[in-house]
């Protein structure tokens, strides 16, 4: 999949591609009791991928997402999802879509089957009994369909959470953190699920706080931080844009001069003191044996490898770039 | 329509099957409720049948006629007999019993002379009602006690006629309108509950989401808790009647005045639920609140009898009516200066009343 999108250049493409878009959001700001939650978003999901939203805590992922599902309405700029324009609050748009909050909200004196039958009926689901019992089948729940929620593990709530949320079988499916607080088992488990939902051209959003959900799930990751929108790319082409990384293992005294040192250098964008040295961070098309050979003059260093940051490093360097 | 009708049946089904995994819940409101009851049953205990020593140091016939005036002409003594006076007082001053009487020796040669004879009373006066209590009964076993002995100078004629063609007493009074407080605090605080729980547990964010307008399944929940606190009332009643020995004189008039309090409590509970969104806080206030709003209705007697301002004020409470509708159909009382059809409609209007309010917190908490 190609990269169609960057910041600057984002609006005229996805007004061409407004037809296979299932939302689009364009220059979005959105205002919650006085403070600035979302700048400026533009941003586009079109229809069979995973779209995943990546930001520390406070970023507006969240806020992000109950614009979509119209939870909460937009200050200025425009957004359309599944070709309505939002704010929409029409019984046909919400049936086609499925929303998973990130506590879950479920009934907690209520069993898995009766927390899904309640759900078919808000959304007037046919033959509802045959239909519960297949999401079940295929999220692995069956076993624990009369169990009470409240005596559930984490993992299996969650699971419950997006059981429910497909029971309508929806077109966009919106899920805050899905695999918070759930053992690794679970996790990948959702994440085929997520992948199965994909196959059947359905639309996920998903926003996460962790960065090997990011790259293992989405097809494009729209990353935010204080609100404004500040790459969107596939996982893995951020990660080669972001460029290389050099872990150089040192004492302490020598990678605190390496620092010092390097805040005079345009190709090191980023340094990060770790406990056997210094990671630096470069900018694309630097040759990181120049920069090695650069520092090796400021004391002993033990030694180094060179490898591609992890999306939590591209994270912070994209921070860095815009504070 | 039909999809509307299948989300308030989806909200009932939902909430019966949370009810019926929270029956220790209702068991501890249907047990608040009785205790509601025994609360107020003491209050019209204290003021009556005081636990008072008495110590007679005269074996005249005249002493013993004075002491049969004490027991049976006025409620307010429950005679205890001591023959050692420091004793007495003690337990007095142990606060155990209220007061102590002394009848002196030669108590009945005295008065047969036409003597005064000092009686001592020691009185507990840590509490002044009851001070007051047996201040003016002291003197009304005295008045009886001579009117009994056609003492001269003692003329004691009441020629009464009375309102209604059989007495009440005070404490079954009570319990006719404690019934409405109990119907208060059993309905008020589960719907409360179960609408504040959709607020807390956030279920309430997916109901705002959902194709259907979010208060249809609400309604479908308070539905359900109206209908159990009607059940839980129904044992509540029927605890009372029997433990008082209440028979109600037009029993179809108190049901539908106690299922309307229900109803009226429910939509009530649910607006608070949705105003205050957290379980425990919204179940405090609606017991905390639940008391001063009895007091104020006219549960102790009618409401005019204290004073202008507080029964203008209670006219503002659907209890005033409820209190009033309740006394006429347990014991065929009239406890307001309003007929009867007007305090129906009243109620009638509180109910619609309180299903608007319901509708606008419930849709504003969704906003």
């Amino acid at each position: 999949m190609s990269i169609d999108i960057t910041i600057a250049e984002s609006t005229d493409i996805v007004k061409e591609n407004m037809n296979d878009n299932v939302i689009y959001f364009q220059n979005v700001d959105c205002r919650i009791s006085g403070k600035d939650i979302l700048r400026g978003i533009t941003l586009n999901v079109r229809r069979g991928e995973i779209m995943g939203l990546l930001g520390k805590n406070g970023a507006g992922k969240t806020t992000l997402l109950s614009l979509i599902s119209g939870l909460r309405s937009h200050t200025s700029g425009e957004i359309n999802v599944l070709g309505e324009k939002m704010p929409t609050h029409t019984a046909e748009f919400r049936r086609r879509m499925g929303f998973v909050l990130q506590d879950n909200a479920l009934y907690e004196e209520l069993t898995i089957f009766e927390n899904l039958k309640f759900s078919a009926s808000l959304y007037d689901v046919q033959n509802s009994r045959k239909r519960i019992l297949e999401v079940l089948e295929i999220l692995g729940l069956s076993d624990r369909r009369d169990q009470v929620v409240n005596t559930l593990s984490g993992g299996l709530k969650r699971r419950t959470a997006i059981a429910r949320a497909f029971l309508h079988d929806p077109e966009l499916f919106i899920i805050d953190e899905p695999t918070l607080g759930v053992d690794v088992d679970t996790r990948h488990a959702l994440w085929a699920y997520l992948r199965l939902l994909r196959s059947k051209d359905k639309t996920v959003i998903v926003a996460t706080n962790y960065l090997d959900e990011a790259l293992a799930l989405c097809d494009r990751v729209a990353v935010l931080g204080e609100g404004a929108l500040l790459e969107v790319a596939e996982p893995r082409e951020l990660v080669r844009r972001t460029g290389s990384c050099i872990d150089i293992e040192c004492d302490q005294q020598t990678a605190k001069k390496i620092a010092s040192e390097v805040l005079n250098l345009q190709q090191v964008t980023r340094t990060d003191l770790t406990l056997s040295g210094i990671s630096l961070f470069l900018d694309k098309g630097t040759n990181p044996d120049k920069v090695l050979s650069e520092f090796a003059k400021y004391g002993s260093i033990d030694g180094f490898c060179f490898r591609a940051p992890d999306l939590s490093e591209v994270f912070k360097s994209l921070g860095n770039r815009h504070p | 329509m039909r999809k509307n009708l299948r989300a308030l049946l989806g909200g009932m089904n939902a909430e019966l099957n949370r009810m019926r995994r929270s029956r220790l819940l209702i068991a501890i409101v249907v047990v608040q409720s009785v205790t509601f009851l025994i609360l107020v049953t003491l209050f019209g205990m204290t003021g009556a049948y005081a636990p008072t020593a008495l110590v007679n140091y005269d074996n005249g016939p005249l002493a013993q006629q004075f002491i049969h005036s004490l027991e049976n002409d006025h409620r307010s003594f429950a005679l205890i007999f001591m023959n050692n006076e420091t004793a007495a007082k003690q337990l007095v001053e142990q606060g155990v019993i209220v007061a102590m009487i002394v009848i002196p020796q030669g108590f009945s040669q005295s008065i047969s002379e036409g003597k005064t004879v000092p009686v001592t009373v020691f009185i507990d006066n840590i509490n002044t009602d009851m001070t007051d209590d047996i201040q003016r009964a002291m003197p009304a076993a005295v008045m009886s006690f001579g009117d009994a002995l056609k003492f001269e100078g003692v003329n004691v004629s009441v020629a009464e006629t009375d309102s209604y063609t059989h007495d009440t007493s005070f404490i079954d009074y009570m319990i006719a309108s404690a019934l409405v407080l109990d119907a208060l605090i059993i309905a008020g605080t589960l719907s409360a509950l179960s609408v504040a729980e959709e607020f807390e547990s956030k279920t309430a964010r997916l109901l705002a989401i959902s194709p259907v307008h979010p208060l249809i399944p609400m309604m479908g929940r308070v539905v359900v808790t109206a209908l159990v606190s009607a059940g839980a009332l129904a044992i509540t009643v029927i605890v009372a009647l029997v433990s008082y020995g209440i028979s109600p004189v037009q029993p179809l008039e108190m049901v539908l005045t106690l299922l309307f309090c229900v109803a009226i409590f429910s939509c009530l509970g649910a607006a608070l639920g949705a105003v205050m969104k957290r379980t425990l806080p919204v179940a405090l206030f609606v017991l905390g609140s639940a008391l001063p709003l009895f007091l104020f209705s006219g549960s102790y007697e009618p409401q005019r009898f204290d004073g202008n301002l507080i029964w203008v004020a209670a006219h503002f409470s659907p209890e005033y009516y409820a209190v009033g509708l309740m006394e006429n159909s347990v014991f065929n009382l009239k406890v307001t200066p309003e007929p009867l059809g007007l305090l129906a409609l009243a109620l009638v209007g509180w109910g619609i009343g309180a299903l608007a309010l319901a509708w606008f917190f419930s849709r504003r908490g969704f906003s």
